[in-house]
């Protein structure tokens, strides 16, 4: 009889426990439909910086033997760049709940299997630059770029081709490669080893 | 005394006779023991003989062969890229190669015009006037949305392409960034391609015996295993600034070649895997393919080769048992 009951209180505490675990996973990682949400609201802010962009300072140049026309061109891109959205500022395209998702997704893919190799991928290359990467700014010339583990690429969302996800650091970038424009970025996100 | 007469011959029969049925890929694999037993020596006639330029050969020189030289972490501007360079220019009129592949890192720090000019134009100036073209991979020290305008590198525009010369089909890779449109795009390609040979080539090196960086094992948990279903034969890195060549992996051949105006000295940590490495000295490759054999020479700025050997294309049934199919 004595034996009964304590088997039956066991039993409710494990359960207990089981779905405070459950609720508390539910919370952490947002339902399907509310991340569907949030990725078309990112899809959209990007087409909308984009459109921006080529409207009011072009596309990449064509291939040219000329490396003078190219930096030109660049120059020239990344002023216009600027000046058309000067008061950008962080949060504009990663907005408090985009940047929630992205955190999510980055920590989900660096707790998960392939976390060790990303991990070690990240480690590959070189050393942290020496900058602070600021929005409607530039990637400094002559500083190494990091790449960008596969694996984390897969698990996030698509970006246009002119765009690219960078990591700067521990922070996470969003790059427009042809004017070299830091567009946005989420401090800190790639969670600490 | 004739019964041991007998059972040795009878030995070394039943030896030729297995010999004879090995499976196609054994037959590579041997064909790769002798390559590394070749590369100490190098070929039974270096093409030296009676020459005035006293340059060492160890390619075969045959008519209709695709020839190439390789360079990796070369645009360094400084004198000791010159220097490969020079001598690059020299056994180009020996060899005759007429392209250059460059496996990144082509220029370091800024990317002015006058940084193109001291850092490429000049360096190459005697291989771009004799009509050599350079097809660039891009490193993490390069611009990449300059660069891949950059009409001397071949891009086209592109951070990632093809071409083909002969039965040689190259693949250039983005390995700073490898989205999945790439990897889908390596895929498609790989599996179109109807090449003899299939010949990959990006910055970052998959593997790697060296201390500095070492591989990148996120970047080889997603292309090896496209690169074997598709039966690539050779795949030239760099980023690593040594030289370094390892024991196939998968039936795949790895060469690292970093230290074409880089140097990283004793970056190499002791491992079976490495079959020949530099670490001393900066230098180019010289690749002859002929038919189902790779030729390949590899040089150091001083002029020194530093190894040699020739690799059998791998048959599709070797492919096919290392890719698990």
């Amino acid at each position: 009889m004595l034996f009964g009951r304590i088997h039956l209180a066991g039993a409710i505490v494990f359960a207990v426990i089981a779905i405070s675990l459950a609720v508390s996973q539910t919370q952490a990682a947002a339902p399907p439909n509310q991340d569907d949400a949030i990725q078309k609201d990112f899809g959209s802010r990007v087409a909308k910086y984009l459109s921006l962009r080529k409207k009011q300072a072009g596309s990449s140049p064509k291939p040219t033997e000329s490396s003078a026309k190219l930096a030109e061109s660049r120059r020239g891109m990344a002023a216009k760049t600027h000046a058309a959205r000067p008061y950008a500022k962080q949060g504009d395209i990663f907005t408090p709940e985009i940047s929630a998702y992205f955190r999510r997704q980055l920590a989900a893919c660096l707790a998960g299997p392939n976390g060790a190799k990303i991990r070690a991928s990240l480690r590959h290359a070189e050393p942290t630059p020496g900058f602070t990467p600021r929005v409607n700014e530039g990637y400094p010339q002559g500083e190494p770029l990091q790449s960008t583990p596969p694996t984390l690429l897969l698990n996030l969302p698509k970006l246009p081709k002119e765009l690219q996800y960078r990591i700067i650091g521990r922070d996470f970038v969003l790059y427009d490669t042809a004017p070299n424009v830091i567009v946005d970025l989420i401090p800190g996100a790639i969670p600490a080893s | 005394m004739r019964q041991y007469v007998l059972f040795v011959v009878l030995l070394v029969s039943c030896a030729s006779g297995c010999a004879q049925s090995t499976t196609p890929a054994v037959q590579a694999n041997f064909s790769r023991e002798i390559a590394s037993l070749w590369q100490d020596s190098g070929p039974a006639t270096p093409q030296t003989a009676g020459t005035s330029d006293g340059l060492d050969v160890r390619l075969p020189l045959e008519s209709q062969s695709v020839r190439f030289a390789v360079i990796g972490d070369s645009g360094t501007g400084e004198r000791e890229q010159y220097e490969v360079a020079q001598k690059m220019e020299a056994y180009r009129k020996r060899v005759g190669f007429d392209f250059v592949i460059m496996l990144g890192d082509n220029i370091y720090g800024g990317h002015d015009p006058k940084d193109f000019t001291k850092k490429f134009e000049q360096p190459y100036q005697p291989l771009l006037d004799s009509g050599v073209k350079f097809y660039a991979a891009l490193g993490n020290h390069d611009d990449p949305d300059i660069e891949r305008l950059y009409k001397p590198f071949n891009m086209n525009g592109a951070r990632y392409y093809t071409f083909k010369r002969g039965d040689v089909s190259f693949f250039v890779l983005d390995s700073n960034y490898m989205d999945p449109t790439q990897l889908g795009w390596i895929d498609q390609n790989l599996q179109n391609s109807k090449s003899k040979w299939k010949i990959c080539y990006f910055h970052h090196p998959l593997y790697s015996n060296g201390k500095s960086h070492g591989p990148d094992l996120d970047l080889r948990a997603q292309l090896t295993p496209i690169f074997k279903r598709y039966g690539v034969n050779v795949v030239f890195s760099g980023h690593e600034h040594v030289y370094e060549r390892l024991k196939p992996e998968d039936n795949i051949y790895y060469f690292i070649l970093g230290n074409s105006g880089k140097l990283m000295t004793h970056d190499f940590r002791p491992a079976p895997e490495m079959e020949k490495g530099l670490d001393t000295d900066r230098g180019f490759m010289l690749v002859e393919i002929s038919g189902d054999k790779l030729h390949f020479q590899t040089i150091s700025r001083s002029g020194q080769t530093i190894d040699s050997g020739v690799v059998e294309r791998q048959s599709t049934q070797s492919h096919s048992a290392a890719a698990g199919h």
